[in-house]
């Protein structure tokens, strides 16, 4: 059982922990003044140390270096006795098991680290096969060019080992990378150790000035996951090391292991810079329910519009200019990289208004095919009577060629640039005779389309089946025809929050229910992991769930994912908005 | 073993991993030699009881150690050497003999005045090389001051070692002891004896007034650079403390052809010691009671001890000196940048995060 480990915060796979010691250390964090290790069996018989609470003690193990057959770790694996303080036990991705330990540590990372379809398979199954708010310690091998990567990846502890030997050898290490100290002629850090001429700089030097890098890095690490931006961070700085940007990019082949950890909504903004920003889950995962599970409830015709700088998109002068000229008599969708098509129901549901891309009007071969791709998909699933691109030039080789595929003509309705008198003109002209949709409707739609994205596939009419809306966009609330309140909109998310009837209806539905089973108490604020007897497996975090015990039915959004929940010894695994005693 | 005890269990089961992990490892190796040559032939210089000898030294093709047929050690790839399908006949071990004879002529004036023979297994094993065989190549070697054979403890027996002595051949046995600590040879060598079965092999020369020399393994796998220093360390102390055994010969681990530590070494999972680290073990030994030796084979290569490559000479030389001197002061004048990198492995490296520098 985790005792003297917590998770605090996560972001995507990395987390922000707290290692519980006497003075508490927030992870990711190096572990060098904490470690006390009781030694390798391999060498000696090793008693069980007394341990105490200032320091995380290694228990008598066996480490498997990288290369060891299996046959001989499943020989000389270890039982890891059951202590009372603060302990670790050593692991391999063979023998990685839940040993009752607060940290694991991994043997054989070094064999690994420069391989990234190695490192990235050691590290997902060494960290699925551990308790979800366990450690997980990376022994020898941290950088400062490493480091936010392995954080990443899901690594809480690691130590300045390779920092210093890298020093010894005159090996400058920084976060773009590492330089033969010979090589350079200036010292480009402002660490204490730095300041001074590069002629008095010696390996000593280096070595104080490497593990000050690693130390500063490691704060970024934290600050950014703090902010859920790593990912954002690592799309940058990963491209100083080759194998760093392969293991970005072979997690990102890990898309249930990655899936299974990201959020589904954050605060913050996703950074669309580079090439990888569109293998991201987020990205993935919105365009997979757009085409999925979202369902348009118009019967008018569908406008493909640019997206805008501004977010959300209805809030920009662009749109408003479109906004007047369609005079609700289409339904909007939005083309955009990375997100693909954002249907306007959606544009406010995270990523749509959070994400700031790099605009230069030249599409990349990969952002072509994507949105094409998506668009594709959206089209097929749902039916318009006609579809109007009133689109820049730039976009039309997406429009094109998913004419092409699906055998249909597009009316296109710009000339030179969408905002020009002469545009705007054509595409109000273009909808002449078409009936306006009213208020209502718009509302209603826009509450069932974020319950289909959210609860999945026909989940605004099975959760949302009677429904009058009050209050304004985007602050909207939903209730039943008796009154009762089901769900407001969160404008910062785009998505919906249950009250305790809303919770009710999905239970009833058919739509597959987020389910927590809790022990017989009555949870108050938030629910805490050892409360939790089993938790439905595609629980993200950030999603509604309904709690359900012997004594109470509540609703909250989860602050785990339902694997983590259910493995957790420790943390808070939900907020909990309402809840009733029963 | 007479008593089932779950530590024997373990210790059994950890042998049965090794031997079929060395088995598929050795059966990948398709190579096969010649019955009348022998593997190897070199001729150098020895510290010996009587001082410095020039020495023969054969590695003789016999069936190959009968050990290594059932998987055998970890580090171990000279069964590779090995004929196969086993036994070498009579004639062809003493052409061997007469082929290696023949090459000290062409590189040595006169007979050098020590003769080594190995086997890659227990010359002193009749299955390896039967006993009419064993006393005609004594006999052969009648006209030199001393000889050394390789054996296993098991076959250390007075009566064999006595077709020297009749020769008058000052006698040592050459034992592969490995490690004085019984864990690290059983489960990280994977050698099957005890340091009680070396001690009785060591009785046994000395009631046939024959000497032990003892080799010794520097830093088997699964262990860390400053365990394996420790071990050699404790090791040469418990070995100069039995009667008999005058030498070690503590021999840093290369990484052989087809062997696990190879696999090991593949994979980012072993490095051979640092030549500092033989540097360390000979100096704190230095002042035992018993000679202590090293030829680090393979110095300088990334698959033998080695520091960072600008040092490598300089320091074999030096290992190679103390050899002849005993003196720990040949190592006073050997510096190099990397000792700090190496003071720093020694210092941080824990079996866990091995190798933490290359």
């Amino acid at each position: 059982m985790t005792e003297y480990f917590e998770v605090i915060d996560r972001d995507g796979a990395a987390r922000i922990g707290d290692l519980r010691l006497a003075d508490s250390l927030t992870t990711p964090a190096l572990l060098d003044d904490v470690l006390e290790e009781a030694g390798s069996l391999w060498s000696d018989e090793q008693a069980v140390p007394d341990g105490d609470e200032s320091t995380l003690s290694v228990l008598p193990h066996r480490a498997f270096p990288a290369g060891t057959p299996a046959e001989v770790q499943a020989a000389f694996e270890p039982n890891y006795p059951d202590v009372a303080f603060p302990s670790a036990a050593v692991v391999s991705p063979e023998t990685a098991a839940d040993q009752g330990t607060d940290a694991y540590v991994l043997a054989g990372a070094s064999g690994f680290t420069g391989h990234s379809a190695a490192f990235v398979e050691a590290i997902t199954s060494t960290r699925e096969s551990i308790p979800p708010d366990a450690g997980l310690y990376l022994p020898g091998i941290a950088t400062p060019g490493n480091v936010a990567t392995l954080a990443y990846i899901g690594a809480d502890l690691f130590d300045t080992d390779r920092a210093v030997i890298r020093g010894t050898q005159g090996w400058y290490l920084t976060s773009d990378g590492e330089y033969r100290l010979d090589d350079l002629e200036e010292l480009p850090c402002a660490c204490e150790a730095c300041q001074q001429r590069i002629e008095t700089f010696d390996r000593e030097d280096c070595v104080e000035h490497n593990v000050a890098t690693l130390k500063a890095e490691l704060r970024t690490v934290r600050n950014r996951i703090r902010q859920g931006r790593l990912r954002d961070y690592l799309e940058g700085q990963a491209r100083h090391e080759q194998w760093l940007t392969a293991t970005m990019r072979r997690l990102d082949d890990q898309y249930a292991y990655l899936e299974q950890r990201t959020p589904l909504v954050r605060k913050s903004e996703i950074t669309a810079a580079s090439a990888e920003t569109l293998d991201r889950v987020e990205i993935q995962r919105f365009a997979e329910r757009v085409t999925e599970r979202y369902q348009c409830r118009f019967d008018t015709p569908l406008v493909l519009l640019p997206c805008s700088a501004s977010k959300p998109y209805s809030d920009s002068q662009s749109h408003s200019q479109f906004q007047d000229a369609i005079n609700f008599r289409a339904h909007v969708a939005s083309m955009t990289s990375p997100i693909g098509v954002v249907p306007q129901e959606l544009e406010l549901t995270y990523p749509a208004q959070h994400y700031d891309s790099v605009v230069t009007g030249r599409w990349s071969a990969t952002e072509v095919e994507f949105v094409a791709d998506v668009l594709e998909s959206y089209l097929e699933a749902n039916d318009y009577p006609r579809v109007i691109a009133h689109i820049p030039e730039d976009y039309q080789a997406i429009t094109e060629r998913v004419e092409e595929r699906l055998g249909e003509t597009f009316e296109y309705t710009v000339t030179d640039h969408p905002t020009t008198d002469e545009s705007l003109e054509n595409l109000a002209a273009t909808l002449a005779g078409e009936p306006k949709y009213r208020k209502r409707e718009r509302q209603h739609n826009a509450i069932r389309a974020i319950a289909d994205y959210q609860f999945g596939a026909g989940a605004g009419e099975a959760i949302f089946d009677d429904l009058q809306v009050e209050s304004f966009h985007p602050k909207l609330r939903a209730k039943a025809d008796n009154g009762e309140q089901l769900a407001a909109m969160v404008p910062e998310y785009g998505v919906l929050s249950l009250t305790l009837a809303g919770a009710r209806r999905w239970i009833d539905s058919d739509v597959p229910t987020k389910r927590v089973e809790i022990d017989d108490f009555v949870p108050h604020g938030s629910v805490l992991a050892p409360g939790i007897l089993d938790a439905d497996e595609s629980i993200r975090v950030g999603d509604e769930v309904v709690f359900e015990g012997p004594s109470a039915l509540a609703v909250g959004r989860a602050n785990m994912s339902g694997p983590e929940m259910a493995g957790s010894t420790r943390g808070i695994a939900s907020d909990i908005r309402h809840v009733t005693e029963r | 073993m007479s008593q089932p005890s779950p530590e024997v269990y373990e210790r059994d089961r950890g042998m049965d991993a090794h031997n079929q992990v060395m088995r598929e490892i050795r059966a990948r190796n398709d190579a096969s030699y010649e019955p009348d040559e022998p593997t190897k032939v070199w001729i150098d210089e020895d510290n010996t009881p009587d001082g410095v000898l020039d020495s023969l030294t054969i590695v003789l093709n016999t069936g190959g150690c009968r050990w290594a047929r059932a998987g055998g050690c970890t580090m171990c790839g000279y069964v590779a050497e090995s004929v196969e399908g086993g036994t070498v006949a009579h004639e062809d071990l003493l052409a061997q003999i007469d082929t290696a004879l023949e090459q000290e002529r062409e590189m040595h004036e006169g007979t050098c005045r020590q003769v080594k023979i190995y086997t890659s297994g227990s010359f002193l094993d009749e299955r390896e090389v039967p006993a009419e065989t064993r006393g005609a190549i004594a006999e052969r070697f009648g006209d030199r001051d001393r000889i050394v054979v390789e054996s296993l403890p098991d076959f250390v027996d007075r009566e064999k070692i006595a077709d020297f002595r009749e020769q008058d051949l000052k006698t040592d046995v050459a034992i592969g002891l490995e490690t004085a600590t019984d864990r690290v040879r059983h489960d990280c060598i994977n050698k099957y004896f005890d340091f009680a079965d070396f001690e009785a092999a060591c009785e046994e020369a000395l009631a046939a007034d024959a000497g032990v020399k003892a080799y010794l393994l520097m830093k088997p796998p699964f262990l860390s650079e400053s365990e394996a220093i420790e071990d050699m360390i404790s090791s040469i102390e418990r070995c100069g403390a039995v009667d008999g055994c005058h030498t070690v010969s503590m021999n840093p681990t290369n990484v052989q052809r087809y062997t696990m530590v190879e696999q090991l070494y593949f994979d980012g999972g072993y490095r051979p010691p640092w030549l500092w680290s033989v540097v360390e073990v000979l100096s704190e030994t230095a002042d035992l009671d018993v000679t202590v030796v090293s030829d680090p084979v393979g110095h300088g290569s990334d698959r033998g001890p080695h520091n960072c490559g600008e040092c490598d000479d300089r320091v074999q030389t030096a290992i190679k000196d103390f050899n002849l001197r005993q003196a720990e002061s040949v190592f006073a004048q050997v510096e190099c940048a990397c000792e700090r990198t190496w003071d720093g492995v020694r210092d941080r490296e824990r079996s866990y995060s091995l190798p933490l520098a290359q």
